[in-house]
């Protein structure tokens, strides 16, 4: 059997280490303080250095 | 984001928050608390209806408190899951008071005002805290004078006026600007309440207030106690009136911010209060810098800095394109002090150090480039989790481990481990993802080895 993980924040970090947990197969518990996740880069308009769009 | 509200392998708990952790790695037990919403997420189709018939109107945490939302309303547009939350803080109806319009309204019955907390039992391998950072908080610098200056604000406040989905639809205005235009609607709202009490006049004495008030300071009628009311209501009335013509007036002179002043290091690399370099700061005044000449190319911006570490894979070449094509001057030197000018203008005195002198200048806005601080929560946490942290209250690493807690099954990624931009806490996300399938998948070889 393949354990589970626990993520705690739904930011990009959480949100990035859930999704290679997940596509590998493995069942994945995100935890996230606020109503929704997307965290501070979410609060972003853009991203350096390529002005692409935060979300 | 999408993708994680999609996953059959993600189990998504918004809202919620981690209360006990036991065991080790390989064998975790959780609990974990499901704050109740009041708004039942397998119903909520997220329409926004509530929101929009909601009347409790409260300040956006995540507009960085530039714009309203309502007591039921949904954190962001874009924000997953899509369903809406009720502030347990604001909402009438959770305080006693007589409401419910939410739940009429609601068509898919999805308003719950009985919901309560939920704990849920979890048992993992392994566990990722990535509980990211908050930004400093400025007004801790006095010589600044943020909050007392209504034109200096944070670079993430300034990311919400940028922002096409912020308070302002992605125009730089200013906050001492939004204020004065915020205090039009209560003056017009006056007017309208004194213009009903004028009409009750009018209607008993039949004649318009403006004729009543021609005889009653020439004198040609009787002045009674009724008479004098009516006279001192119509002076207040003009008054107002001229208030709000004033204000509209001044409103119209109105533009966006064109001439920016970046201030870095607020709050890092200052031994009042963080030592370190945060890291992304240069980088993210750059790019405010960059995208506020794209929304209105007069704008012309200084960032004034001890040096701008523009350290990563395009960075460099980014920072001299800024410079080259959208305005931006790099003046080497700390700012030492910020004080208010006319009209609300910030006035920005500091050392060019390249000329040896000091100087002040007037801005239409000063950002303060914050320092990546702690987040508050992380003490706590911290101690659920049985991790240790470090001197300043970011998780305890080792530098050839650095996704690696003091504890065993627990790692850590992004900012609560140390400040880093998007691009490293992606990567650094991903390692730790793969540090904690090495025990998520362990434990099955473990039993197969036991088989054979």
């Amino acid at each position: 059997m393949i354990k589970d993980v626990l993520v705690i924040g739904g930011g990009i970090a959480g949100i990035q280490a859930s999704l290679d947990l997940a596509d590998m197969g493995i069942k994945v518990h995100l935890v996230e303080k606020l109503p929704s996740i997307g965290g501070k880069m979410a609060q972003l308009d853009k991203t350096f250095p390529t002005n692409d769009c935060a979300i | 984001m999408l993708d994680v509200g999609r996953h059959p392998n993600i189990n998504l708990l918004a809202y919620s928050e981690v209360e006990t952790v036991k065991g080790q790695a390989g064998d975790f037990k959780i609990t974990v608390r499901k704050k109740a919403r009041f708004v039942e997420e397998n119903k909520c189709t997220g329409c926004g209806l509530c929101s929009e018939k909601c009347p409790t109107i409260v300040s956006d945490a995540f507009n960085e408190d530039l714009g309203t939302r309502r007591a039921v309303y949904a954190y962001f547009a874009q924000g997953i899951p899509s369903t809406r939350t009720i502030d347990p803080d604001h909402c009438r109806q959770l305080n006693g008071k007589k409401c419910g319009i939410c739940a009429k309204v609601c068509q898919a019955e999805a308003i719950n005002f009985d919901q309560k907390d939920q704990i849920l039992e979890l048992e993992v391998g392994a566990v990722i805290l990535a509980g990211g950072y908050d930004v400093f908080d400025p007004s801790q610098i006095p010589e600044y004078r943020y909050r007392e200056i209504p034109n200096v604000v944070t670079a993430m406040e300034f990311e919400r006026l940028l922002s096409a989905s912020g308070p302002t639809g992605g125009h730089t205005d200013r906050p001492s600007d939004l204020a004065m235009k915020a205090g039009i609607e209560p003056l017009e709202k006056k007017i309208k309440k004194s213009l009903r009490g004028l009409e009750k006049f009018e209607k008993q004495y039949n004649r318009t207030s403006k004729e009543f008030y021609t005889q009653y300071t020439s004198g040609d009628i009787e002045k009674d106690d009724d008479q004098n009311k009516w006279a001192n209501q119509y002076e207040e009335h003009l008054s107002l009136l001229e208030a709000l013509d004033a204000l509209k007036e001044k409103v119209k002179t109105f533009g966006p911010a064109k001439r920016l002043a970046f201030i870095q290091c607020v709050g890092s690399r200052d031994f009042r209060f963080y030592p370190f370099c945060s890291g992304y700061c240069c980088m993210h005044s750059i790019k405010e810098a960059i995208i506020a000449n794209e929304h209105e190319p007069e704008t012309a911006s200084t960032i004034f800095g001890m040096d701008i570490r523009a350290v990563g894979k395009g960075f460099e070449e980014y920072k001299i394109r800024g410079g080259n094509t959208s305005g931006i001057t790099y003046v080497r030197g700390r700012v030492a002090e910020i004080t208010e000018g006319s009209g609300h203008n910030p006035i920005v005195t500091y050392e060019d150090t390249r000329e040896r002198t000091v100087k002040s200048e007037d801005f239409d806005m000063v950002i303060l480039a914050t320092a990546c601080a702690p987040t508050k929560g992380i003490a706590d946490l911290a101690k659920i989790l049985g991790i240790a942290l470090d001197d300043y209250g970011f998780v305890k690493t080792d530098f050839l481990s650095p996704v690696d807690t003091t504890m065993p099954g627990i790692f850590v990624c992004g900012c609560a481990g140390s400040p880093m931009d998007v691009p490293e806490s992606v990567a650094q996300a991903s390692s730790a993802a793969e540090r904690a399938a090495e025990i998520a998948f362990q434990s099955d070889v473990e039993k197969e080895t036991a088989i054979a």
